[in-house]
């Protein structure tokens, strides 16, 4: 066991030589460790075999006195230059000169033929990295070094294997873009003309109570002491309080968050359990009158705006029907119906589409005929090789569409009267009120992040084709 | 037996049958919907002209349910249309009286066999210019009208006159590839009469320039074939009229309808019924909602195509440098906009919109912002494809530089899903400005816009709710075209299905 971990170190240690970010990393996690191998080495390499080999071959070069034939040349060729030129050199100085080059060449023979003498007898030629690979093959200074090297071990076993490399490369990713999005939005907020204080307390503030206002709020920091503070804020879930009402924005963030999570789960689930059959039936059926129809209902459903749909939902279910409440309470699960059905409308709509180009391309992949010509009947290909397959890129647009989901539950939020995370930034942003907006926007983002992650993460699994692409790179 | 069968495959590929089909169902919904709403819940009396109306789609749907019958039969007997069901269309035209656009498109395209560009062109042109002056004629029954009002209706229906002349020497003269020469002036004029918006007689113009001028006949033919391709789906040319209709009336109506009944208050009309003078009724404040439906129509185009074209521009410029240069440069232009891919657009533009205030241009600007990343990513597929082709390695092999390479060959090569793309967004850019001003962060309050109509209509829900069902079906309609377009264009332009 020991000897296969050992193994699988000092592989994925030599693979990593040729790539410089990971050779930083490796450094910068293992530092502890380095520093001390690093000294051992620099005291262990005067002893090495190498510096008698090299004496050896400077005495061979003495000996075949080559260093004054060298000099020979120099001169002549350096003398040439000067008639040539013109120039006003002593012999003296043209000696020197001479002398330096010939000092250069030497060493540079001496390099090439301990290469060449290393290479014909085929040692390698020692160096950290080398030394460092022999040392990992030992058992016992992997024990002696497991804790202070702990970092750079799971680097290592986390670059031995892709599918581990991939999905720590993608988080890194969503993290970096995290990132990006708070200073983002944190940058927009903070190059506003707006001025909060004076929104919030009036036209008759004095000069006092503003400056006091910017104080208790940080609003008088520097930019980059602000932008800490609020990536600060986000990651350890801190946002401090808002600018009105005084309440903390980390806390009505975490109350509004779940109702309009619940809501868009909900409009998934629906968008997929009607959307799937459909499109594999206007796929299977293509310019039928079925499809047709269910093409032309599915643009339809694409091109109504959220609001419309709600308020027309309003009156005729609750105004002219009255069978559903108009506003939603939490208490009643009736009222749930209707802000899931419009939210999840535009989606069902697209998931349509998608299903049944998507379906209707690989049905006429050579595959598929493959499977018809081996007599598989119809519904055998479609279930055992269409489907699956067409539901790949259909899977990546729903992650991809969730998030405009998320986005536009704000204007639904607004017409159901939900107290969701989309009108809670809605109405914050009337004063503009920096912390709730950036943290509802960079939450609702990191939600979004989360969710694409996992489907990639899932598709590195599920789909063969990206798995053999990344055991390739 | 074979013969039979060879027909039941002209019924197949015949393109005037399904578009027959698509236009009795959708005459019958219509007539369907006059139905449901000749009788309002709360009188219990018939309405007589939604009534009328009714009678007219039904009629209409029955005699072309017949008209496709007759089609289907030539089709499955003789493998064409009967001269004499051709005929019928001429009957079908009398539905244009009626307002049903569908019935009388197909007529039209019933009534000639031999279908030119040229011929489609010029018969929207004529319906376009059609419509437009029967929703302008509408002002007629106002108690005032704009002071223009009867020179520019007096030259909208002189247009319309010059449009029909020109309906019908296109059908005599012009042939696939051919035009008699003095219809080049012909094309100029028409060309100039799209100053009204009506941009399917600067396609007809254009067109027919073309050809009486003898052009070369390889770019003629890749005119006609992208056309007809266009053409044949019926869906998307009846999207491009509805849009070029709302853009006619949006600059027409500068002239023809009087910009005081939509934003002025008018307290002795406040929230009336539907009428003839006020067709969609009136607001909380008087003011005529027709008019302000016409006068919304500007400002959605203007933010719908701007909001396009500026992220169309800069996305596009950043992704064909992205996929043309190093791998270093495409990494950190794409990672930079990953960032921004990652913030739903609307969420975006409210969070834009907070920071800078609600009005027309920042709305558009926080729309623009949103879109990049898509445009940049397309247009980075399309050059890294473009960029692998013949024609650009010869043009290096010719000197030219890394920039002209792009920008003359590559970036012109790779437009089209470009152009599909930015045609399906338009839509999704009207809704957003429609649902941004509906929550009071996009156009100002008190401009006519779709949205801001809408809020209004809203809290008139229950007593009042004919305000807020014409704005949005006028929101949805919109889009609709823009997505019947955009999926017409991207059948027609997508070179996998060639």
């Amino acid at each position: 066991m020991a000897y296969t971990i050992t193994s699988l170190l000092q592989k994925s240690y030599k693979e990593a030589q040729g790539k410089t970010v990971v050779q930083v990393l490796l450094v910068l996690a293992g530092l502890p460790v380095h520093l001390v191998i690093y000294f051992i080495y620099l005291i262990r390499k005067k002893d090495q075999s190498r510096d008698t080999v090299l004496k050896d071959i400077a005495l061979e070069l003495s000996k075949e006195q080559l260093s004054d034939q060298w000099h020979a040349d120099y001169v002549d060729q350096l003398s040439r230059k000067r008639t040539f030129f013109q120039e006003n050199v002593s012999d003296k100085e043209l000696h020197e000169v001479a002398e330096k080059l010939v000092e250069e060449r030497k060493k540079e023979e001496i390099t090439r033929r301990t290469v060449d003498y290393f290479n014909q007898n085929g040692i390698q030629r020692t160096t950290y990295s080398v030394y460092f690979q022999s040392l990992l093959e030992r058992r016992h200074f992997l024990l002696c070094t497991l804790l202070p090297g702990v970092l750079m071990y799971a680097i290592l076993l986390l670059i031995s294997n892709p599918f581990l490399t991939y999905i720590a490369e993608r988080l890194i990713q969503s993290v970096l873009v995290i990132v990006g999005v708070a200073i983002l939005v944190f940058t927009i907020l903070y190059i506003s003309p707006f001025d909060p204080a004076s929104n919030i307390l009036g036209e008759s503030a004095t000069q006092e109570q503003i400056a006091a206002f910017n104080q208790l709020h940080g609003l008088d920091l520097p930019y980059w002491q602000q932008l800490l503070n609020a990536l600060k804020g986000i990651a350890t879930f801190d946002l401090g309080s808002s600018f009105a009402g005084n309440e903390d924005v980390a806390t009505s963030i975490a109350n509004k968050f779940p109702v309009t999570l619940t809501i868009a789960l909900f409009s998934v689930i629906m968008a997929v359990v009607i959307a799937i059959p459909v499109g594999i039936l206007s796929a299977t059926r293509p310019n039928s009158f079925l499809d047709y129809s269910f093409m032309f209902i599915a643009l339809i459903g694409l091109s109504i705006p959220n609001f419309w749909q709600g308020l027309i939902f309003i009156l005729n279910f609750s105004i002219k029907l009255n069978w559903l409440p108009a506003t939603y309470s939490p208490s009643n699960h009736l009222s749930m119906i209707m802000p899931i059905v419009v939210l999840g409308t535009a989606l069902t709509a697209s998931i349509a589409r998608m299903m049944r180009s998507s379906l209707l391309e690989i049905i006429h992949e050579d595959y598929i005929i493959t499977a018809r010509a081996k007599g598989l009947s119809k519904s055998q290909m479609l279930w055992k090789h269409a489907v699956g397959n067409a539901m790949i890129p259909v899977i990546t647009v729903i992650g991809l569409l969730f998030g405009g989901m998320l986005g536009g539950a704000a204007v639904t939020e607004k017409v159901f009267n939900i107290r969701g995370i989309g009108s809670y930034i809605v109405d914050k942003q009337f004063i503009p009120d920096i912390p709730a907006i950036m943290g509802g926007v960079v939450y609702i983002a990191i939600t979004i992040s989360l969710v694409n992650l996992l489907i990639d993460i899932l598709y590195a699994f599920l789909d063969p084709r990206i798995r053999s692409k990344i055991n390739q790179s | 037996m074979k013969d039979s069968s060879n027909n039941r495959h002209a019924l197949v590929i015949s393109k005037d049958y399904p578009q027959a089909n698509f236009t009795w169902i959708l005459s019958l919904a219509l007539a369907a919907l006059f139905w449901w709403n000749s009788f309002p819940t709360k009188t219990d009396e018939l309405n007589p002209f939604v009534f009328a109306l009714f009678c007219a789609y039904m009629l209409t749907s029955i005699f072309q349910l017949f008209i496709t019958r007759k089609m289907k039969k030539d089709l499955l007997n003789t493998g064409g249309i009967h001269k004499t069901t051709r005929r019928l269309g001429y009957f079908q035209l009398a539905s244009l009286l009626t307002g049903n656009i569908f019935a009388a498109a197909f007529a039209f395209n019933l009534i000639n066999k031999r279908k030119t560009p040229e011929y489609t062109f010029a018969v929207y042109t004529l319906l376009t210019q059609l419509a437009v002056i029967a929703i302008s004629s509408v002002n007629l029954f106002k108690p005032y009208v704009s002071d223009t009002f009867l020179i520019a209706m007096a030259s909208l229906l002189v247009i319309a006159l010059f449009h029909l002349v020109a309906l019908i020497l296109t059908v005599h003269y012009v042939r696939e590839y051919t035009a008699p020469r003095w219809m080049s002036i012909l094309a100029v004029v028409l060309m100039a009469t799209a100053v009204t918006g009506n941009l399917f007689a600067l396609l007809l113009g254009w067109s027919l320039f073309m050809k009486s001028r003898r052009f070369d006949s390889s770019r003629l033919l890749k005119w006609n074939v992208m056309w007809e391709k266009i053409t044949r789906n019926s869906t998307a040319v009846l999207g491009m009229f509805f849009i070029l209709l709302m853009l006619t009336i949006s600059i027409t109506s500068r002239f023809t309808f009087d910009y005081a009944l939509a934003v002025e208050n008018n307290y002795s009309a406040i929230l009336q019924a539907p009428s003839i003078v006020y067709p969609f009724g009136t607001d909380n404040f008087g003011r005529d909602v027709f008019s302000r439906i016409v006068f919304g129509a500007r400002i959605s185009l203007l933010v719908g195509f701007a909001s396009t074209i500026l992220p169309g521009l800069i996305g596009g410029f950043l992704g064909a440098i992205a996929g043309y240069y190093s791998n270093r440069i495409d990494n950190w232009i794409m990672r930079l906009l990953d960032i921004l891919y990652s913030i739903p657009g609307i969420l975006l533009a409210i969070a834009i919109i907070a920071a800078f205030g609600a009005n027309t241009v920042n709305l558009i600007i926080a729309l623009s912002v949103g879109g990049i990343p898509t445009y940049a990513r397309t247009m980075r597929a399309n050059v890294l494809m473009v960029s692998n082709y013949d024609f650009v390695d010869s043009a290096k092999a010719l000197g030219a530089s890394d920039f002209s390479i792009l920008f003359k060959q590559v970036v012109p090569n790779s437009l089209a899903p470009m152009i599909v793309k930015s045609t399906l967004t338009i839509g999704g850019a009207v809704i957003a400005t429609s649902s941004l001003s509906y929550l009071g962060l996009g156009v100002e309050p008190h401009i006519p816009e779709w949205g801001n109509i809408l809020k209004v209509g809203s809290t008139y829900l229950e007593s009042n709710s004919y305000l807020a069902i014409f704005p949005g079906l006028a929101i949805i309609l919109l889009v609709l075209s823009f997505n019947f377009l955009g999926d017409g264009l991207r059948d027609a332009l997508d070179p996998k299905l060639d």
